[in-house]
């Protein structure tokens, strides 16, 4: 599903990822463990065509990301769903509205667009909230709405970008669980994040970033001081 | 359909969310587009006039005085097969004396002293049309000259040509004033465009990383400097025609040019559409130049 061959980039002279391979098989659920500026974003962003690596080849489905045409990257991006840390939701908007966005752009119809919304708010569990504005809602709630927004479309693939970093240990528990339910749909889920507590909680393979260096792997549940 | 929507609501909220900037644009780009508008209005009736005039053109063919009546009939025969001439009138010795006389009955007492009559015969020639142009009448009239019994042929184009001058004098200086405005009207209308990018910035980030194309995020933005070239322009046309319908009270009160005001026109719908579609278009061109600046369109 995800292949990294070589991957280096650096921005200026500081190496943000070094000479990193790996491979991610479909329905896979992995962790992307690393302190802060280790690499992790660094690498999202280059799944989803936002960076290009300096050296190496990036493939996502098949599909070289690192040669891909500006052109043809948003049709990347719409097999790949993206939960990011800061949410990342208008507020001027509905939750609906905001979960419709990824549907509206690739020009779904309007009769698949109430369905998928719906069934998308229902799957995080902020069906009822669906006519408020995301700025009504708590943190965990903004979080599912942006997780929501991430699978209406049915991605084949969806990045997390440190999701847990805006809520407390019962809410960033109840969200791994999410993940995983996601995760047993068959869609292949990776999470970065710096936070032990996760790696604990999902029991997976873990992948862990140093300074942009891949090191060896491990297993989530094995060590939680990464 | 919702998609379509979404982006006509989009550039709906743009254009409200800057209300103020928004009517700023709108009334400063009618009035740049009012200047253009004004030479481009003195500029078609000028050419109208001067339309007008050729149309009226005459040639005047003076005759040799030597010339026998049976050569007359032989010429005047010729110039009426011309397939170039539409009319050809007489006007004998005796006749042009005559309009001499009618036209400026003071003078008449200068040929009196001359005895004999020195006023020419001639025949007035109307070209036909299509060939009523400056240099379709220049190449008939060498060509009359060189016709037996013919002294000289006349025309009033010299002060036609100075009017044509005066006419390509001011499409010059249109087409300059027009490009400095219209680069001004791009200008204003983009600075407008900037300000709703600015405000959208967080969802023009969100809809890229959803996999919005490039096309889907701009739409909003073209729509808007659309809308604000058309409002401009219709603005200024509003500004122009009531600018003229005062000019026109104003020659027609004055007294002293009395028949002008029927002679000018204000533009025809066709060119008034083209007028609201040219503002359209430079609307649209800020919207290119701001996305440009914006840097929107990344991947």
């Amino acid at each position: 599903m995800i292949q990294l061959i070589h991957v280096s980039k650096s921005y200026d002279r500081r190496v943000a990822l070094f000479d990193v391979t790996m491979e991610i098989e479909k329905g896979e659920f992995v962790l992307l463990m690393g302190p802060s500026g280790a690499g992790k974003s660094t690498l999202l962003r280059m799944l989803i065509g936002e960076e290009r690596p300096d050296e190496g080849q990036i493939f996502v489905q098949g599909k070289n990301v690192s040669r891909l045409k500006q052109s043809e990257v948003p049709y990347l991006r719409r097999k790949i769903g993206t939960v990011f840390q800061d949410f990342r939701l208008l507020g001027k908007k509905s939750v609906f509205e905001n979960v419709a966005l990824p549907l509206i752009v690739q020009r779904s119809s309007e009769a698949d667009i109430r369905r998928k919304v719906m069934e998308a708010l229902r799957a995080v569990g902020v069906d009822h909230k669906k006519d408020q504005s995301p700025n009504s809602l708590s943190t965990g709630e903004q979080q599912r709405v942006c997780i929501a927004r991430a699978i209406v479309n049915g991605p084949v693939v969806l990045l997390a970008d440190e999701p847990t970093g805006n809520l407390d240990p019962e809410r960033t528990a109840e969200l791994i669980e999410l993940f995983k339910l996601i995760n047993a749909r068959g869609t292949t889920v990776v999470v970065a994040t710096h936070d032990p507590h996760v790696m604990k909680l999902v029991n997976r393979r873990v992948m862990t970033l140093m300074q942009g260096v891949l090191i060896p792997e491990q297993r989530g549940g094995d060590r939680v001081d990464a | 359909m919702r998609w379509l929507w979404y982006l006509f609501r989009a550039a709906w909220a743009n254009l409200r969310t800057n209300r103020t900037t928004t009517v700023v644009a709108i009334v400063t780009t009618a009035f740049t587009l009012a200047c253009v508008g004004i030479f481009l209005l003195s500029y078609v009736n000028l050419r109208n006039a001067a339309a007008w005039l050729q149309e009226d053109i005459k040639i005047i063919v003076y005759l040799d005085d030597r010339i026998s009546g049976e050569e007359t009939r032989e010429l005047e025969g010729k110039l009426k097969a011309d397939r170039m001439v539409a009319g050809v009138r007489y006007i004998s010795k005796e006749q042009a004396l005559g309009e001499f006389r009618a036209q400026f009955p003071s003078d008449s007492h200068l040929l009196e002293g001359l005895g004999e009559n020195p006023l020419p015969a001639s025949f007035i020639v109307t070209p036909a049309t299509g060939y009523q142009s400056p240099d379709a009448v220049s190449r008939w009239a060498e060509r009359a000259r060189t016709m037996a019994g013919v002294a000289k042929v006349d025309y009033n184009q010299e002060w036609i040509d100075a009017l044509a001058g005066l006419i390509r004098y001011i499409e010059l200086t249109a087409i300059g004033v027009g490009m400095i405005l219209s680069a001004a009207a791009v200008t204003i209308i983009g600075n407008t465009i900037r300000l709703a990018l600015f405000a959208r910035r967080e969802e023009i980030e969100i809809l890229r990383l959803i996999g919005a194309t490039r096309a889907f995020i701009r739409i909003p933005y073209f729509l808007e400097g659309a809308v604000l070239g058309a409002c401009g322009s219709a603005l200024a046309l509003g500004i122009l025609k009531l600018g003229f319908e005062l000019f026109r009270q104003q020659i027609s009160s004055a007294g002293r040019f009395q028949g002008i005001e029927n002679m000018v026109s204000f533009f025809p719908l066709s060119m008034c559409v083209a007028f609201v579609a040219v503002g359209m278009g430079l609307g649209v061109a800020g919207s290119v130049v701001s996305l440009r600046r914006f840097g929107e369109g990344r991947g």
